[in-house]
């Protein structure tokens, strides 16, 4: 017994020396087929080529994690995203130039109205169909009412991401003031009322440099719930009918209504050069109780928390909720902020598509978006707990924008009118009869 | 626990080295990676040269469009003409931009992609362009570049460089200020920054502003700018993004980060001072520069080597503890043993010594009682005789053990053999009054190969204890017989002992073959017995590869069986054929009968047989025509002596009558020789025997009594002994002078050399030389003798006759060149056995 014991101590101690010694080996690499369950490579693992993604953000931290992922399968593959000057901006036809151009990107931010761009056109043509059965892309797992078809039945973008809209909320505030965050328009009322007795001098806050910023995030979901089902409205909205400006008059009224009540302070939105970095770093100052924004900029707020110094003391819990407009609540106004397109005159098609194949799919598309912390186009969108409130509302509130069926040109009107209502310009009678009208 | 102690220092110190193995590698590719970074850091530093050069020779080129269009007042169109015609690559383009409402429009080199012929060209979607430009322009110390940007022509990611000009307006004629921009890709710049060694090439670069923008951007650099970057992938805080702008800002250095695969990467930077604010950023993850030349698999191999050597050393040192173990259990049995052996031998050697003195002294007293000290000599004799075997039995186990037992064989006759063993046995048999039989079955080979002495020491050993341990009036058979060997040149030689002795206890048969092994049993103790002769006569027989067996049962007795496989010898037989005759053969043993009658028909004789005294009478009285009759001399009903007498009677004296006994006849002999008989025959009948016999019964041959020979041949003999003893001395030549012999003195070997010098030829006969004597041993004393010049002296027979009787002495004595050996206490017999060998060897 006493030898049994020695030799196992011994060769257990020897083994130790060799498990130590192989522990000074390199790390091994973790193997692809770990990355994903169920994506299988269809092209030769061993393909060298560049693979170009243009689009309007300056970083794409989520997509990069992508093509890192990718490249598990195809390590030759080099993948780039590319920040392209001038790329929302329909007139400046810098997508449809690229398209033609000596270094034409493979894959493209695509937007619902590109089509309505002076050389939407010329991109739709040059896009790919990526519900071809040929390439093996599963749509399946997007949201049936986001997948837009054109007249052929062609798929020629992908929603990648998509976008709400809502206000930022400090609960550390409200647990301070012992406050609820409001969940009808009077709530919201008091809250401010409160918020402002408290020493806040803005107990709102929004950016005021755009139409769609300012108070965008409180009437367009309320209008968006006025019209929805009016098959009347819409139509007359969508014609562009300059009576159709009365469908705007609730919303606009809300507008001046809230705006009368002086709980938004012109001034200090002012001072918010942008809708994104600086609404996010003002936010996380500490001291603005709630803060409008869309969903693109929450996407900015996780990145952010870092190199904000005064969160970075400071730190606190927050989240985005619904924009209590109605006594019944807000609305969940679910748009499609971006997807993709294939240039189908890439020279690299084949692994441009098979990029789509891997990334088209609920696993791929969630963690992208809880990366940035946008909605995924997902049926299960897989909300990131920042979105936790929206997921407490009606089904009934939620409001597909490209299932409500209004189009741009009549969403950019409302949304320039309100602006003009508040800012002040126009009262909401000369905001009404200027519909269609509007610059 | 000594071995454990062991083996955790050897693995401790296999621990120890492989940490200093791994600490000195370590620090080894700490310090390389030192080197390799710093390298990479001056790789990066003198690529700002390069960027530097690249960057002025562009701008120079910008910069000469601009002097040309400014030196010749040129309006937009002239100006942007003259540039198209001067632009040689394709990947070139230029624009000339005014700063307006619109922001900066102007004309391009290029028509729009989707308007040919549309040379106008717009930066108003071009971000942060026109600010940035306009306050660059101003600068006069560093070169116009600009940051990476989409080219509003060509949708391509370019860079431009820059210069002030002055154009005239067409309308007004008023100059006008305007920017100049020739317009690169930064895919066609990229070529230019591939690091220009090997070593790098999986490093990366990029040229970045004071903002971080980058200029250019390497692939595994991400987002649009190198502080996002680093902040996307490094959780970094305020203070540690502050921190590395500064070191980007300052002089060239080096910044760890990681990359988007959470690779930890080596940041090299250095200004490019030809600029306002660009820093050189390479990128290279630290295992790309770190690969090792000494690798972990090195060290794991070296550890694993020296496990493997530890387990090897611990194999073989298990082993050798085992073998040590093993030998020193031995060497501790054979401590006990030689502790038994001495202890035993203590014992059996004060026995017969102990009669011996007892008897002397005894003798001494009754020195005049004559047949008192004769019977005292006789025991003393008996007891010497024992003492004399116990110690040829001890060399003998002790040769074997040690390995030195070696075969000599030699041509030897069977029937002799089997003669001395009834001879030597008669005398217990008689004493004992046991019933002997000794069969032979038909031997075709008288003569075989094989060392003689050991084959009768095997033989009598068995013999003598199956009559030793048998007691009076049992019985003992013998059968020998001979079979066909496995080749042509062998017979197969069994010999069978069967007793009806005491027999051996199955406990007692396990280990009889070990030395001194004696059954415990109060008749044993009565019998004289060293307990060697089994366990030599085991070991013999293992060395003459042949086999024994033993059966035997408590109070029935014991039956041995011997095989062995012997050549046959070259030495044929003479022809041996009788005439035609009739011989008749009496005896009750059936088999002897049967076997004799074989032996009898194979020499050419006539036999009729009888078995019994009466019938043999009646069958000379049936036929008057036997030429011999042969009759056993004990059978039951009439002797052969009765019946010889009664033959007589009726045949006269004509026919020679032959008596067979397996005893000792001298207490007949003379009643026989009275009665008629005319000689005596042993058992075993072999065909030889009966053949010498019948031949000299029948006056064809006559044999010689040996003994008588050898005493008349050395009457006479001349002997010179050395020896320093002086009891021995006096024991030899007494002896010798019994037999007539003159014998002469040396005291050592130094006297009988000079003796033998001084001796005229024909002096002495021989020499017997004793072998450790003073002043000169006999070996040398051989030696020198062998050396002297007289031919005579040289040559003349030497005889050891020595205590030292290993074979090793024997060896020794025939290397100096004498001629034979004979070991003390001296056996007369033999000694003049060995002087009629010589004497025959020097007729020959």
């Amino acid at each position: 017994m006493k030898n049994y014991v020695r030799n196992w101590t011994l060769s257990t101690l020897m083994l130790v020396i060799i498990l130590c010694l192989a522990a000074c080996g390199k790390k091994e690499e973790p193997k692809s087929q770990e990355n994903k369950a169920g994506f299988v490579p269809k092209l030769d693992t061993k393909t060298e080529c560049s693979i170009t993604v243009v689009g309007h953000y300056n970083n794409f931290e989520a997509l990069e994690a992508e093509f890192n992922r990718f490249s598990k399968y195809y390590p030759n593959v080099k993948m780039t995203y590319t920040f392209m000057d001038g790329y929302r901006k329909g007139g400046s036809r810098i997508l449809s130039t690229a398209l033609a151009g000596g270094e034409a990107p493979d894959i493209f931010f695509t937007f619902p109205w590109i089509g309505n761009w002076p050389d939407g056109a010329d991109i739709l043509a040059a896009s790919e169909n990526l519900a071809d059965p040929s390439l093996g892309i599963d749509l399946s797992c997007i949201r049936e009412n986001l997948l837009k078809k054109d007249a052929n039945g062609q798929v020629l973008s992908v929603p990648v991401y998509t976008t709400t809209y809502g206000m930022l909320v400090n609960e550390d505030i409200f647990a301070k003031e012992k406050l609820t965050v409001p969940t009808t328009y009077a709530e919201l009322l008091s809250v401010c009322e409160t918020l402002k007795k408290a020493g806040y001098n803005d107990p709102i806050l929004a950016c005021s440099k755009d139409s769609g910023d300012l108070l965008y995030p409180l009437f367009f979901p309320y209008f968006c719930g006025q019209i929805q089902g009016n098959e009347t409205a819409l139509k007359e909205l969508n014609e562009m009918k300059p009576e159709a400006g009365k469908y705007m008059r609730d919303a606009l009224t809300l507008v001046a209504d809230f705006m009368g009540h002086g709980y938004l302070d012109l001034k200090s939105c002012g001072a918010l050069k942008d809708n994104y970095d600086a609404v996010i770093l003002r936010f996380f100052e500490g001291d603005v109780p709630m803060m409008l924004a869309s969903g693109n900029t929450v996407s900015g707020t996780k990145k952010r928390e870092s190199r904000s110094e005064a969160f970075t003391a400071r730190p606190f819990k927050y989240s985005f909720h619904p924009v209590p407009s109605t006594d019944k609540g807000g609305y969940f106004i679910n748009a499609i902020s971006i997807g993709f397109g294939v240039n189908k005159h890439s020279k690299n098609l084949e692994m441009a598509n098979e990029f789509m194949r891997f990334l088209v799919c609920a696993d791929e598309l969630n963690q992208m978006a809880n990366t940035k912390r946008m909605v995924s186009p997902c049926a299960d969108m897989s909300l990131d707990s920042v979105y936790a409130p929206f997921q407490k509302l009606d089904d009934q509130r939620f409001i597909n924008i490209s299932e409500l069926g209004v189009k741009d040109s009549a969403a950019s009107q409302v949304s320039k009118a309100g602006w003009q209502v508040c800012l002040g310009k126009m009262t909401v009678d000369e905001a009404v009869a200027a519909f269609g009208s509007m610059k | 626990m000594k071995k454990t102690l062991i083996l955790i220092g050897n693995i401790l110190i296999i621990a120890l080295l492989l940490v200093l193995i791994m600490f000195h590698v370590s620090r080894e590719q700490k310090r390389n990676f030192s080197t390799k970074t710093a390298a990479f850091e001056n790789m990066t530093v003198a690529m700002e040269n390069v960027a530097t050069n690249y960057l002025l020779g562009e701008e120079q080129v910008c910069q000469s469009w601009a002097n040309h269009i400014n030196s010749n007042r040129m309006t937009a169109e002239e100006a942007i003409s003259f540039v198209r015609s001067s632009i040689s690559s394709s990947d070139v383009m230029a624009h000339i931009l005014f700063e307006g409402e619109q922001g900066l429009t102007g004309l391009s080199t290029a028509a729009q992609l989707h308007n040919a012929g549309n040379y106008t060209v717009s930066y108003q979607n071009v971000s942060n362009f026109a600010d940035r430009l306009s306050k660059l322009v101003k600068k006069n110390n560093t070169v116009n570049v600009t940051r990476a940007y989409t080219n509003p022509i060509n949708a391509i990611q370019s860079m431009a460089f820059y210069s002030p000009v002055t154009l005239k307006n067409a309308r007004t004629g008023e100059a006008q200020s305007a920017v100049l921009l020739r317009i690169i890709p930064v895919s066609a710049f990229e070529k230019k920054w591939v690091f220009p060694t090997e070593e790098y090439k999986n490093a990366e670069v990029s040229l970045i502003n004071a903002a971080g923008d980058y200029i250019i951007k390497g692939l595994s650099f991400k987002n649009s700018n190198f502080y996002e970057f680093y902040q996307s992938y490094n959780s970094a805080k305020p203070a540690a993004l502050e921190k590395l702008k500064n070191s980007l800002m300052g002089p060239s250095g080096i910044v760890e980060i990681n990359n988007s695969s959470e690779e930890r990467c080596i940041v090299a930077h250095t200004r490019v001072n030809s600029t306002d604010d660009w820093t050189i950023v390479t990128m290279i993850t630290m295992k790309e520069l770190n690969k090792a030349e000494m690798s972990w698999t090195l060290v794991s191999i070296v550890g694993a080597g020296l496990l493997l050597l530890l387990v090897f050393n611990l194999i073989i040192m298990m082993n050798l503890n085992r073998q040590l173990k093993a030998a020193a259990e031995a060497a501790d049995r054979a401590n006990h043993a030689k502790t038994d052996f001495l202890s035993t031998m203590s014992h059996d050697i004060r026995t017969p010594m102990n009669a011996i003195i007892g008897l002397t002294t005894i003798a001494g007293k009754n020195a005049e009682d004559s047949a008192a000290v004769r019977d005292n000599l006789k025991k003393i004799n008996l007891a010497s005789n024992h003492l004399l075997t116990l110690i040829n039995d001890i060399l003998d186990i002790s040769k074997v053990e040690s390995g030195k037992l070696n075969l000599t064989p030699v041509t030897f006759s069977i029937v002799e053999c089997a003669d001395n063993l009834v001879n030597m046995s008669n005398p217990m048999v008689k004493e004992k009054n046991i019933d002997f039989n000794f069969r032979v079955s038909r031997f075709e080979h008288e003569y075989l190969y094989a060392d003689q002495l050991r084959l009768n020491q095997i033989y009598i050993n068995l013999l003598s204890n199956a009559i030793k341990y048998t007691e009076p009036g049992g019985r003992v058979n013998v059968e020998m017989r001979e079979e066909p060997g496995e080749t042509e040149k062998t017979v197969r030689l069994t010999y069978i002992v069967a007793d009806t002795g005491m027999g051996m206890t199955p406990e007692f048969m396990a280990k009889m073959y070990q030395p001194f092994s004696r059954q415990t049993d109060s008749r044993v103790n009565t019998i004289q017995g060293t307990g060697l002769g089994l366990a030599i006569t085991k070991q013999m027989i293992d060395l003459m590869h042949g086999t024994i067996d033993c059966q035997s049962e408590v109070g029935k007795g014991t039956t041995f069986t011997i095989v062995l496989e012997l050549p046959i010898a070259d030495k044929l037989i003479d022809e041996m054929m009788l005439p035609s005759m009739r011989v008749l053969l009496a005896d009750d043993d059936n088999v002897l009968l049967e076997t004799g009658k074989e032996e009898l028909i194979a020499i050419g004789v006539t036999v009729d047989t009888a078995q019994s005294g009466a019938e043999a009478v009646q069958a000379v009285s049936d036929r008057k025509d036997y030429r011999v009759v042969i009759l056993d001399w004990k059978m039951p009903d009439m002797d052969g002596v009765e019946a010889a007498r009664q033959i007589r009677a009726k045949l006269g004296d004509d026919v020679p009558i032959l008596m067979i006994s397996a005893y000792d006849w001298s207490d007949i002999e003379e009643e026989a020789k009275a009665v008629g008989v005319n000689g005596f025959i042993s058992k075993p009948l072999f065909r030889s025997k009966l053949y010498n016999k019948l031949n000299e019964l029948l006056g064809h041959e006559k044999a010689q009594s040996e003994q008588d020979d050898e005493a008349a041949d050395i009457a006479g003999m001349r002997i010179l002994i050395a020896e320093d003893n002086d009891v021995n001395w006096e024991i030899i030549s007494t002896l010798l002078e019994m037999h007539d012999v003159e014998t002469e003195r040396a005291e050592n070997g130094q006297l009988a050399v000079e003796r033998m010098e001084k001796a005229h030829q024909g002096e002495f006969d021989l020499i017997f030389m004793d072998i450790q004597m003073p002043v000169m041993n006999g070996l040398e004393a051989a030696k020198a003798i062998r050396g002297l010049s007289d031919p005579w002296a040289s040559k003349i027979p030497i005889i050891a006759m020595t205590a030292d009787a290993f074979s090793e002495n024997v060896a020794e004595c025939m290397a100096v060149g004498m001629n034979g050996h004979i070991a003390k206490p001296v056996d007369m017999k033999r000694v003049l056995k060995e002087i009629k060998r010589i004497k025959d060897e020097i007729k020959k």
